[in-house]
């Protein structure tokens, strides 16, 4: 199963650092997310989409299209907005 | 001709006298203030016949139009000289109180040119300017320095140097207000071959401003965008700017080991959500800042400000080490010794590589937290190993024969974005003006963080435009002076606006552009008369032909000569880098 991990205020929000979640695709995994930590679902969407700035990456690579399919074992992060430098 | 102080104070410590003249406010006009206008008086007065470290080469500080005016981020000033540790033209700029202290004194500029005969410390209150003898001083640390001149954040601000200014160490910071920094490429060494200890400023002097209604809508609306944007308002404050360390990890661009990885296995041990939740006391801000992104962290020996992201990324990853309190504790020692907290890291980095690579005789090795306040501590006072690490990576490398394991360009070492994974960033850390730099138009916006939209950060044609962008208008926004973490909320038509409201001269959003166009050209024709040339606009062998062999990055290497030349023709630039004179003529740049 696809293992989602959070970072900075969606680890407070969600109450752990790492979840795993049985998705076939990225929409699903964070319809499935949302519904199993409410909390996160402002966090992560703004009238059905996606917040700006919210990144995902699948394996270490940046994903924008939601449609994206998901393989056994991959490794979702999800980033609220963040900056810095 | 009102947000402009107008006035330069031009200080000689050989004779221990000062003049003050008028700004040429034309000069103001099209290069503003702060890096622009540093950089247009440094060209007339440092030719490549000056050593840097020579009583000739001089440290002009600079604040700008919008400075002190309360404008969000106004805090900022900055210091131009040419660099000890690359031979560039350099300036470095600082957040705190003391740029909004020097403002209020009622000068624009000051130049401090000379050699004192013994170590004095400058005092400035408003029209009138003591020397003092600093023998007592001469020795004391950073902190020390700082209370014992009267530190008082809207009163009377301390600028200093520590140990490794003193010794002319060519990674040393100039530091205000204790814990701010002018940190890249060695200022502090050339206010220690001045016997300058420290400038003091005391100011009463109230900014004025010309249209009074205009700049109060826009510190409404600049208040109001601050506060909207999840970044400023919430990212930056919560966590700091060490929140980057896990993506950078995530998407393998997290220079490991001296760049030898992309990923490093502890870097969820000295991240920001790791600082945040077990060692920050609290956030602490800059003098009209409504962000706040700064730490005060507390470990069992040290409380104080940071370490912001790219220190604990200098002596985390980049030396193997995932001792957060090591780290917190080595930012700080640096603060105190005065010392560029990014070349000190990477310097021992590189004499760890040298070391496990029986180059170099030292115990140094990747890993070894407890040898990091040690070290640093031989840096800034030339002992020991410490003698050969204190004039930074390229100079230590080259000394023991592998002047390849320098992490730098043109001899300043690189902050943490590995750009193997950010292939604009290695045209930025190739053409930047001071070297391998983040602070020239950081690509870790639109290649990593969506800001303001995502790009893809393999890409390697058509990415030469990105970076000509960031680097215009981080050299606009330098001139300001302002804090570029406001460029997250806000856009750049609004600081022309406000720059129109401060001054009465009208700007737009391409005027701004064009200054930036214009500074970065001109630092580009300062190096060309130092003797820099196309071959200079280089990485280090690693990043050119190394690829990393696992993690998100693996299979790439900076692919530089096409984004190079496609960077040159954008510019406007031979194919030698050499600007046309028609671009310079563009410019309000013929003639030089």
């Amino acid at each position: 199963m696809p293992i989602v991990k959070l970072y900075a205020n969606l680890r407070l929000v969600a109450g752990v650092k790492e979840i795993t979640v049985p998705a076939a695709s990225l929409k699903t995994l964070l319809s499935a997310l949302v519904t199993e930590i409410p909390a996160l679902e402002s966090h992560l969407f703004e009238d059905g989409q996606l917040r700006r700035y919210v990144i995902i990456t699948i394996n270490g690579h940046h994903i924008t299209e939601l449609d994206t399919l998901l393989a056994e074992g991959d490794q979702i992060a999800i980033f609220p907005p963040i900056a810095g430098g | 001709m009102t947000g402009w102080a107008e006035k330069i104070l031009d200080i000689d410590l050989t004779a221990q006298s000062y003049t003050t003249y008028a700004l040429d406010m034309e000069m103001a006009r099209q290069f503003v203030g702060g890096r622009g206008l540093g950089a247009r008086l440094l060209w007339d007065l440092v030719g490549p016949d000056i050593d840097p470290l020579a009583p000739e080469n001089v440290l002009i500080f600079t604040n700008g139009p919008l400075t002190g005016t309360g404008y969000q981020t106004s805090n900022r000033f900055s210091v131009s000289t040419k660099s000890p540790l690359t031979g560039t033209i350099l300036d470095a700029n600082s957040g705190g109180f003391w740029g909004m202290q020097f403002k209020k004194t009622g000068y624009a500029v000051l130049i401090v040119r000379g050699k004192a005969a013994r170590p004095v410390w400058i005092e400035i209150k408003n029209d009138a300017v003591a020397f003092h003898d600093a023998s007592e001083l001469w020795g004391l640390r950073v902190f020390a320095v700082t209370e014992r001149l009267g530190q008082s954040n809207n009163k009377r601000n301390v600028l200093c140097i520590g140990p490794a200014g003193e010794n002319l160490s060519r990674i040393a910071a100039i530091m205000n207000d204790r814990e701010r920094a002018l940190a890249r490429g060695g200022p502090g060494a050339v206010m220690g071959s001045k016997n300058l200890k420290a400038i003091v400023v005391e100011g009463s002097e109230r900014p004025q401003i010309e249209d009074k209604d205009l700049f109060k809508f826009m510190l409404y609306e600049t208040r109001k965008l601050l506060a909207a944007s999840p970044l400023t308002s919430q990212a930056l404050p919560e966590f700091g700017t060490v929140v980057l360390m896990n993506i950078m990890n995530n998407i393998g661009a997290l220079a490991t080991r001296n760049h030898q990885q992309t990923q490093f296995e502890g870097a969820e041990a000295i991240s920001g959500e790791e600082l945040t939740e077990k060692y920050l006391v609290k956030n602490a801000s800059c003098w009209a800042c409504p962000i706040g992104c700064t730490r005060i962290s507390k470990t069992d020996k040290v409380e104080g400000e940071g370490p912001e992201f790219e220190s604990t990324w200098a002596f985390g990853a980049q030396c193997g080490i995932d001792d957060l309190p090591a780290i917190i504790e080595a930012n700080s020692l640096c603060n105190d010794l005065g010392l560029d907290t990014i070349s000190a890291g990477s310097t021992i980095a590189c004499a760890m590589e040298l070391s496990e690579l029986k180059y170099m005789d030292s115990d140094l090795r990747f890993g070894r937290a407890d040898l990091l306040a040690p070290t640093l501590e031989a840096m800034a006072y030339r002992r020991d190993v410490g003698a050969d690490l204190a004039d930074g990576s390229l100079r230590l490398a080259t000394k023991y024969g592998h002047a390849e394991l320098s992490m730098s360009a043109k001899g300043l070492e690189f902050p943490a974005y590995d750009p193997r994974g950010m292939q604009g960033q290695g045209l930025l850390y190739a053409t930047s003006n001071r070297g391998g730099c983040h602070m020239r138009g950081n690509m870790v916006g639109p290649e990593v963080l969506g800001l303001p939209k995502l790009i893809d950060r393999f890409q390697v044609q058509g990415k030469s435009s990105f970076v000509i962008l960031h680097q215009n208008s981080s050299a606009a926004i330098d001139s300001l002076v302002l804090c570029k973490f406001t460029n997250m909320g806000v856009a750049d038509e609004y600081f022309a606006r406000v720059l129109s409201a401060v001054t009465g001269v009208q700007y737009d959003t391409g005027d701004m552009i064009k200054v930036g166009e214009r500074v970065w050209n001109l630092e580009r024709l300062y190096n060309l008369r130092e003797g820099f040339t196309r071959k200079d606009d280089t990485l280090p062998p690693r990043l050119l032909n190394e690829a990393p062999t696992e993690g998100p990055s693996k299979g790439w290497v900076v692919q530089l000569e096409p984004m190079l030349k496609e960077y040159y023709r954008g510019r406007g630039w031979d194919e030698n880098g050499v600007p046309k004179p028609a671009k310079l003529a563009a410019l309000g740049l013929a003639g030089l």
